[in-house]
């Protein structure tokens, strides 16, 4: 047996490394105060596309999207080669998915290394803000006055998807620019058990939440209710969002840039108590960090009689495969029902869906032919077809269309839907906004927080974030 | 040489320290022991157990309440479709399989091309301040990768190496280098210096001596150095998910951990790609098993 | 170490050979760790952004003071502390205890290390995803099991303390075996003979334990200590996916911090005067580290 150790021969470091050091930070204090050391002379605003269409390439071309990995971005890239092909044979689609978590960061950081992959980046709509003050995205709204037919759109769809600045509850403003034509809408979807609580949705929040709570008591092993309560994403913060506006709250007074005492009233603060304390104690027990996937299985495993779910991300509700509800279709849409949100002081619904916007850092041609498919893609007829492959259209024509309500049992929600709509504040620090919403909500969901500091908290962190542009450094904190 | 497995399990008197006075009173306490180490075993290797029965199950058997330990029906489609597209094609995981290798594979053998030398030059040659630049190399190692992701992405920006696959291949080598350089320090020590000095008697330069001397000698090092290398690189999630997003580029921890968070999530297929992923480097693993120790402390550990 | 030189030229070639061989290594360093933290310390001091672009403003030591004077930071500080004292202490003792009980074993050591060197080898993310999955409270087979025993359904990873719980369990289970790999290279290098002379003195087991067995492991067992604690400093993985964070921000590490700072709202000159801070905590216990392998080494 031997004992001996050879460890690597070394010492502490010595007078050099601190000497070392002390030049490292020499160097770096002359590095601030020589000063400007600017690597990127960064753009102020959002370059202009052309009002025309330009010349297209001849030549084979790669038009990439980036979106995240769910059952639309196979749809649209399927679609779209099928479809776009036949105009356009040279061209062919790339729609790049990344994980959902990762799809603000994975399309910001490309954003920051004025280098992109994609060339028409599919951005959520509360993003536009921060990619148009960084000059991230193309200005078409020369573009969008020769080539789209504006009035074909409900207007705030317009706004919601492709003007900045935009109201987050606002009519479209004729004068503001667009960034952004819409690519795919979405709103929640109330999913019910006909079979559990009857062919007749609930109509209003309170009677919603007794239903589900008789449901849940009438049926050991069913839990009332199901919704995103995780804290990443946007997914608490959408939840809070929905019930905050069905319950009469505002998240801000866009005017005065006012959050704290606007989002934390007394109708904010009503909202965050139902959510907390009536709606909380009727989800399953563990489910403080569920979001679209975990609410999916939760319903297609027969364990929840009310869920609220996007639209588009309903659609493997009815496979049945992924389902124990039945083994065909029919079966299925026996037991669940989809209907609009239920109201209660207001009707409003949150905005969900995504547009699509050029990168401005893609290369010229790929830039032309984005605009080129963006002016084929919002046609009456491509719009329809898209309805009729599993996609949400915003065009009013196609949202009427019995290709679109005839595709899926959810879509008669969404049309029935558009008028109803508000989203978040549309600013470029929404990144940093709706993670200390998140954050808190889902807290005061778990329990680490009581709901009102909670939302108290929400208000002056948000506010400190919209108030931050001239503190000296510590910015992010 | 550092421990090894094989060492451990060879039995012999000479291995056998229970003192003669103790065996009878502790027939008792032994039966115990082995209970406890039995059940310490169970405990750890569960998951791993886990995640291989929930890769051959069907999805609905995955979400059984109670879990469903034995008695479901196996299937291999979770491993098909770790390989294969739902068009019949290669999956986008298989192409992030394949990134890995490369990735790993690379920057590997640029670690060990950068490594070895300087680690026999550290331990054959005079160098200034020797034990200072080996601190320093160490402690470029154990910086926290999201504080470093930070200034590598503005310095990607600038020459263009965001979303490539040479960037990440760059920073896993810079990672390696100080580990290549410590582990074989190590082993580069345990070849006596005589060697090289009778070469350059004979005539030989030093080069030549290290070349046709010492060199071969360090090969089973350097592949198990390698080996260490390459479980980093392989496993490495922090630069892959911040440094890449487009499917080309992107390798499989990343990859693996988006198929969470989707509209579904299909466990079974989880499962199955963990499996897929962690087999390689058990396999190196226990082919490297005599160097584990000097291996998991940067070789700064070793017997 | 330096073989004797037999003259000046070989002193030189040997120069020439050290620079030739050395500096492609330190060259990488330097390009790739040494100037990467040095462009961070200067955007340390300024408030410079990733995405908004334009001219950096000086700050002086803002970020610093913000930084250093933030009650969100001490939270994450109290969080990273907890989690590190709490994951190295129970994989200390768990990882010394397996490795003491397999060195007791006179026969299948070999198979049983094996075994337990699995979970080391795995990746965080496939540890990460899999005991989400484990944990999940609906169908995770450890509720599963506890519901046969008649223990009702514990919320693993959505309560403040089950929460840290359960990062601490998790980074405990990859993390024993290699407590455990190094406490075993201690434990079977103690010499026989000191054993022997023991027994014959009839001492008591744990007489041998505490006098014998423990002083000759503790230095080796130190260092695995030390450098777990600077592994688990740095821990960003293992949050991102179990928890990201939650409940609320009650899982949030310094690294994850760190990250929200850079990437959501892409405050690049505070993360990196966050991310220096981080760099000197690890420095210091880099050198600690370093300290007692020199101990080790002398004793």
């Amino acid at each position: 047996m031997r004992y001996q150790q050879r460890i690597g021969r070394l010492s502490v470091p010595g007078r050099k490394v601190q000497l070392a050091t002390a030049a490292m930070l020499l160097v770096a204090t002359t590095m601030v105060a020589c000063g400007d050391g600017q690597d990127d002379g960064g753009q102020a605003s959002a370059p202009k596309a052309p009002a025309t269409i330009p010349e297209l390439t001849n030549d084979p071309l790669t038009l990439s999207f980036i979106w995240f990995d769910w059952p639309p971005a196979q749809a649209l890239e399927a679609f779209a080669n099928a479809e776009y092909k036949k105009e356009r044979p040279n061209a062919t689609i790339k729609v790049n998915t990344v994980p959902n978590a990762n799809w603000h960061d994975a399309m910001f950081t490309q954003f920051a290394a004025r280098k992109t992959d994609f060339d028409i980046a599919i951005l959520d709509s509360q993003h536009i803000g921060e990619a148009v003050t960084n000059g991230n995205i193309l200005d078409i709204t020369d573009f969008v006055k020769s080539n789209i037919d504006v009035a074909a759109y409900n207007p705030y769809l317009l706004a919601a998807y492709g003007q900045f600045p935009q109201a987050e509850t606002g009519k479209r403003d004729e004068n503001a620019s667009l960034y952004g034509l819409p690519l795919l809408g979405d709103t929640w979807t109330m999913i019910y058990r006909k079979d559990l609580i009857g062919d007749q949705p609930p109509q209003t929040w309170d009677e919603m939440i007794s239903v589900a709570e008789k449901c849940q008591a009438d049926h050991p092993g069913v839990s009332g209710l199901a919704f995103h309560q995780a804290n990443g994403s946007d997914a608490a913060a959408v939840t809070y969002n929905t019930v905050n506006g069905v319950y009469g709250g505002n998240l801000w007074d866009p005017k005065t840039r006012k959050i704290e005492g606007v989002l934390n009233d007394a109708a904010g603060q009503e909202a965050m108590d139902v959510l907390v304390n009536r709606m909380k104690p009727l989800t399953a027990t563990g489910s403080g960090n569920w979001f679209i996937d975990e609410v999916n299985a939760a319903v297609a495993q027969g364990k929840a009689c009310i869920a609220f779910n996007w639209i588009a991300a309903s659609g493997g509700l009815l496979d049945p495969k992924q389902s124990t509800l039945g083994s065909t279709r029919e079966q299925i849409l026996d037991k669940l029902g989809f209907a609009t949100l239920p109201s209660q002081k207001t009707n409003l619904v949150p905005l969900g869906g995504m547009g699509m916007h050029v990168s401005a850092y893609s290369p010229e041609a790929n830039q032309v032919e984005a605009l080129n498919f963006m002016k084929w893609f919002q046609r009456a007829d491509i719009q329809k077809k898209w309805a009729a492959a599993g996609g949400v259209p915003s065009r009013t024509d196609a949202l009427q269309s019995p290709e679109f309500l005839n595709a899926g049992p959810f879509n008669q929600v969404y049309a029935d839907s558009v008028p109803r709509m508000r989203d978040m504040w549309n600013v470029p620090e929404y990144a940093r906004l709706v993670d200390i919403e998140n954050t808190n909500v889902n807290a005061a969901l778990n329990g680490a927080k009581a709901p009102k500091d909670a939302l108290d908290d929400i208000a002056k962190e948000q506010q400190a974030v919209l108030d931050s542009s001239s503190r000296r450094g510590g910015g992010g904190l | 040489m550092a421990v090894s497995v094989d060492e451990a399990v060879s039995t012999g008197p000479a291995r056998d320290r229970t003192p003669p006075a103790r065996r009878l009173g502790g027939r008792g306490r032994s039966a115990l022991e082995v209970a406890l180490l039995t059940v310490l075993a169970v405990v750890m290797l569960f998951p791993v157990l886990w995640m291989i029965e929930t890769s051959i199950k069907e999805n609905r058997d995955v979400y059984a309440v109670p879990a469903q330990f034995f008695g479901f029906t196996v299937t291999m489609d979770h491993f098909k479709d770790v390989f294969v597209g739902p068009d019949g094609g290669r999956s986008a995981l298989s192409v992030a399989f394949l990134n890995s290798a490369v990735v790993a594979g690379v920057s590997t053998v640029l670690a060990t091309v950068l490594g070895v030398p300087a680690a026999w030059a550290y331990s054959r040659l005079a160098v200034k301040a020797r034990k200072d630049q080996l601190f320093f190399i160490l402690s470029t190692r154990f910086m926290p990768p999201v504080v470093v992701v930070i200034p590598i992405f503005l310095m990607y920006r600038q020459v263009g190496l965001i979303d490539s696959k040479l960037g990440l291949i760059l920073i896993y080598t810079a990672f390696n280098v100080p580990f290549t350089i410590w582990m074989m320090k190590g082993f580069v020590d345990e070849v006596p210096a005589e060697y090289e000095d009778a070469a350059m008697l004979d005539g030989y330069t030093r080069l030549q001596a290290f070349w046709r001397f010492t060199l071969p000698l360090l090969v089973p090092g350097i592949a198990a150095t390698a080996v260490f290398a390459l479980i980093f690189s392989w496993n490495e999630f922090v630069f892959a998910i911040f440094l890449t997003s487009s499917d080309s580029v992107r390798t499989a921890p990343p990859a693996i951990a988006g198929l969470i968070g989707g509209t579904t999530t299909d466990w079974g297929l989880v499962a199955a790609a963990s499996v897929v992923f962690a087999l390689p480097v058990l396999v190196f693993a226990y082919l490297v098993r005599k160097h584990l120790v000097a291996g998991v402390t940067l070789g700064a550990v070793r017997r | 170490m330096t073989p004797p030189a037999p003259g000046r030229s070989r002193r030189l070639s040997d120069r020439w050979l050290a620079v030739a061989f050395i500096s492609p290594a330190l060259l990488l360093l330097l390009a790739m760790s040494v100037f990467p933290l040095l462009w961070a310390l200067y955007l340390s001091f300024t408030d410079y952004s990733a995405t908004r672009g334009g001219p950096a403003r000086s700050v002086g030591f803002g970020n610093y003071t913000a930084i250093l004077t933030s009650a969100q930071v001490h939270q994450r500080a109290l969080t990273t502390l907890v989690y590190v004292v709490g994951a190295v202490t129970l994989q200390t003792v768990l990882g010394f205890g397996i490795a003491y009980l397999i060195s007791r074993r006179t026969h299948g050591r070999g198979v049983l290390t094996t075994l337990f060197l699995v979970p080391m080898m795995l990746s965080p993310v496939v540890v990460g995803l899999f005991w989400r999955f484990m944990l999940d409270a609906q169908f995770g087979v450890i509720n599963s099991m506890l519901g046969s025993l008649g223990l009702g359904p514990v919320e693993w990873l959505t309560r403040q303390r089950t929460a840290l719980i359960s990062l601490i369990v998790v980074d405990t289970w990859q993390w024993t075996p290699f407590i455990m790999l190094i406490a075993l290279a201690g434990l079977t290098a103690v010499p026989k003979y000191l054993y022997e002379a023991a027994s014959i003195d009839r001492a008591s087991e744990w007489f041998r334990f505490r006098t014998i067995t423990l002083p000759l492991v503790w230095p080796l067992l130190l260092i695995a200590v030390l450098f777990r604690a600077i592994e688990a400093f740095r821990l960003f993985d293992l949050v991102y996916i179990l928890t990201n964070g939650g409940p609320g921000v009650s899982t949030e590490t310094l690294s994850f911090h760190v990250y929200k700072v850079a990437f959501l709202g892409f405050n690049t000159g505070t993360a990196s005067a966050y991310g220096i801070l981080m760099v000197l905590v690890v420095i210091v216990l880099t050198q600690l580290y370093l300290r007692y392998l020199n101990k080790l080494k002398e004793g």
